[in-house]
């Protein structure tokens, strides 16, 4: 793909057209509206990092919060211990994520654990990670990390200490560069490989096509993305803790985007992440106006239900079918 | 419905000015769903206290709890002349949404907070009340670092962590000597999960520091979820420890009890230096008789105090099947200090409830200590752990002796002199 060819297209410049509205939103709203909106992006961010493993190469992982914690705790324990720019301290992260993230697909492909049986892996590396931090002295163990928090007139963007509508921009960023990343690499031959071993394992295999090596690379690439995600939470929420970051339901609120929007679609986990959003906000109100607790999460379950019975495959390829965008990429 | 669902032809695709408004709708979706970014004008009076608890999720009964104490107390704080009125939200036990709830109860025009009941929660709102210089009252909460950050706008009527291990064990020196009986060793059962881990480590650093007069001869962990302690008992038993001390939550404090009396352990005490489960009313119901005598050394409700008794007739009357324990307790107190703050402040604006806040000075309480008084880093240093004991199948303070309402019962009678 070139740019050309990306932004002559239609659904391009309507995307450019939605990414203008976004660029003024801090203008017009305050900052609850914005946090949420960082939510909205933070969703759609974490599911386009695990939709390059299970939606392009199809490599099921429900432990992505793994990934998230060392990106987190990596950047936020360089920062309270050593003073260390997030900058610097999201390629410790990556790093770490890659080093761990080979270990399991390693350990996965080589001994042909596959579908339920790696995402169980998956699952198991998350949740030794966490016990080993809940014991770790130096990032604060069970009772956390907690990064510094002040009252600021200007904002330290390399340091990212400072106001919502700078966190904002920084996750609208990261959005866009994950958008792109991740067409870049839909439209390359690494792209074509990932889609024919999703497709058929065998048949790739049978082809020519190095499976093993092409796995791993989408395994790394997904949690070297994930990690950057991690840091982007360890500095705008402050605080981490073990059995928060890591935790299972971290890794399912993850993917839920994704599976919602469309897997293995470019524009399904932004859909999904908006879909899930609005009904958990609208939810929320009505849950306040009913005055009955936990009727939010009843409604949110039903209509995630509903939603998954009625459109299997995602809202996106419906969606992009009645745009009438069908013939315009992903 | 499948997805090829045939489009008609009058609307084969949809116009670029269609879909426009249609993206510009998605992209604004939550913003129309949050409502618009309107600030209201701010009264000078009732004070608008923002409650931020974990009604729903897995802290959810404690966040209920939490809130009847507050909703209970409003109605005598009022009759006492305080002018409040709630705004709640649900932080469904998530940080995330703690932080943006917190944002959107300011947006709406809370001039102060109050919450949250979990470390994590409190430490996302403490940091938004931070940026937008709006008090925050913690109700619950004992991570150290709530107090140690430097925060100017958090204020905290709850033990850290520390002060309450300190405070739990320090509390087995007044115990020995109220019985007139010193036990010389003890076994350890404590729930693996981070809150035990973090107590057994406490106790481990604290003991050598405090002179305690027994010794932890054999420590034993288990998993909060466990469907059967029997191993984990049998392994007590064998210690032959003069009392067990345990760290636990509701449901193994039940199972862990239920088995000591099938084994037939008979020890001089069960007590915990600080934890949930034996003081709940779900503990009494299901063990009935062999409840009793377990003890917990935690913040307690004074029953010398006259408006404790007052907030937990009130209590028993509104919820008579619910247990009035130390978060109703805590949660009421926190009203009332908001509520006093902003009668003193005689004003809605933060930075004058923060100075109000600041210059507390509360004698006449729920819980157990001396008056609430805030230290420069917002911690209230006058919060005192009691010994709880179950005493005819309540709760009961039997420790410090100005607060007891009963005599400390140690060693406790055998399970089987019980019938």
């Amino acid at each position: 793909m070139n740019a050309g060819t990306l932004f002559s297209s239609r659904s391009a410049r309507l995307l450019l057209g939605l990414l203008a509205v976004l660029s003024l939103a801090p203008l017009g709203v305050d900052d609850y509206t914005l946090s949420i909106l960082i939510a909205v992006l933070l969703q759609a961010y974490l599911g386009m990092s695990w939709n390059v493993m299970m939606g392009f190469a199809g490599q099921f992982s429900l432990g992505h919060a793994l990934y998230i914690g060392l990106g987190a705790y990596a950047a936020g324990a360089l920062f309270i211990h050593f003073g260390v720019s997030p900058w610097i301290g999201v390629f410790a992260g990556m790093t770490v994520s890659v080093a761990v993230s080979s270990v399991i697909g390693m350990l996965g492909f080589r001994f042909k654990v596959m579908g339920v049986y790696f995402a169980l892996l998956t699952i198991a590396f998350a949740e030794f990670t966490r016990v080993l931090f809940d014991h770790w002295g130096w990032v604060g163990a069970s009772s956390g990390l907690v990064l510094p928090v002040t009252n600021r007139v200007s904002d330290d963007f390399w340091l990212l200490r400072g106001s919502t509508s700078m966190f904002y921009y920084l996750i609208l960023a990261m959005t866009v560069a994950g958008f792109l990343f991740s067409r870049s690499l839909l439209m390359r031959r690494i792209g074509y490989y990932w889609q024919a071993i999703r497709e058929n394992e065998d048949a790739a295999d049978a082809l020519g096509i190095p499976v093993f090596r092409y796995k791993m690379i989408a395994v790394v690439i997904s949690a070297a993305m994930t990690s950057v995600g991690g840091m982007f939470i360890a500095f705008f929420s402050n605080n981490l803790f073990p059995e928060s970051i890591f935790s299972m339901h971290r890794s399912l609120e993850l993917i839920l985007g994704p599976i919602i929007g469309g897997v293995g679609t470019l524009f399904g986990p932004i859909l999904g992440a908006v879909i899930l959003t609005a009904m958990g906000e609208t939810f929320t109100i009505l849950g306040e106006h009913v005055g009955i607790d936990g009727v939010k999460q009843i409604a949110y379950g039903i209509c995630l239900l509903a939603i998954l019975i009625v459109k299997p495959n995602g809202v996106w390829p419906w969606l992009r079918h009645r745009l009438g965008l069908d013939g315009d990429g992903k | 419905m499948s997805d090829h669902t045939t489009i008609p032809s009058s609307s084969k695709g949809i116009t670029r000015r269609q879909f426009s408004a249609t993206a510009a709708t998605g992209a604004l979706l939550t913003t129309a769903a949050a409502g618009l970014p309107l600030r209201k004008a701010r009264a000078a009076t009732p004070l608008k206290l923002g409650i931020l608890l974990p009604r729903s999720g897995h802290l959810a009964l404690i966040g209920q709890a939490c809130q009847r104490g507050a909703d209970v107390g409003l109605a005598m704080l009022k009759e006492m002349g305080y002018s409040v009125e709630f705004m709640n939200a649900d932080t469904e036990s998530n940080p995330d949404v703690g932080r943006t709830q917190a944002e959107k109860l300011i947006r709406e025009g809370a001039n102060m907070l109050m919450g949250a009941f979990d470390s994590a929660t409190t430490l996302a709102i403490a940091g938004v009340a931070e940026q937008k210089g709006v008090p925050l009252v913690v109700n619950i909460a004992a991570e150290p670092k709530l107090t140690e950050q430097g925060f100017k706008y958090t204020f905290r009527n709850f033990p850290s962590a520390g002060m309450l291990g300190k405070g739990g064990l320090l509390l087995y020196k007044d115990m020995f000597a109220a019985a007139g009986v010193t036990p010389k060793t003890a076994v350890l059962l404590h729930v693996n999960d981070s809150f035990g881990m973090g107590m057994l480590n406490g106790i481990n650093a604290l003991m050598p520091k405090l002179d305690l007069p027994f010794q932890i001869v054999e420590t034993i962990a288990y998993d909060p979820k466990a469907r059967d302690l029997s191993i984990e008992v049998a392994k007590a038993k064998a210690a032959k420890a003069d009392f067990v001390m345990t760290v636990t939550r509701l449901n193994d404090a039940i199972l862990l009890v239920r088995e000591m009396v099938k084994q037939q352990v008979e020890t001089m005490g069960i007590t915990s230096p600080g934890s949930p489960g034996m003081y709940d009313k779900q503990f009494l119901k299901a063990l009935g008789k062999y409840a009793e005598f377990c003890s917990v050394n935690i913040p307690w409700f004074d029953p010398k105090q006259e408006m404790a008794a007052q907030l937990q007739q009130r209590f028993e009357k509104a919820h008579p099947d619910e247990s009035c324990d130390l978060n109703v307790g805590f949660t009421f107190e926190a009203v009332l200090i908001a509520a006093d703050a902003h009668k003193r402040a005689g004003s809605n604006d933060p930075a004058a409830l923060t100075e109000a806040l600041r210059a507390t000075n509360i004698a006449k309480r729920v819980m157990i200590g001396g008056a609430i008084k805030f230290e420069a880093n917002g911690q209230n240093m006058n919060l005192r752990s009691a010994v709880v004991q179950n005493l005819n199948g309540k709760p009961t303070v039997v420790l410090p002796a100005e607060s007891a309402e009963a005599k400390f019962v140690f060693p406790m009678p055998p399970f089987k002199s019980r019938g």
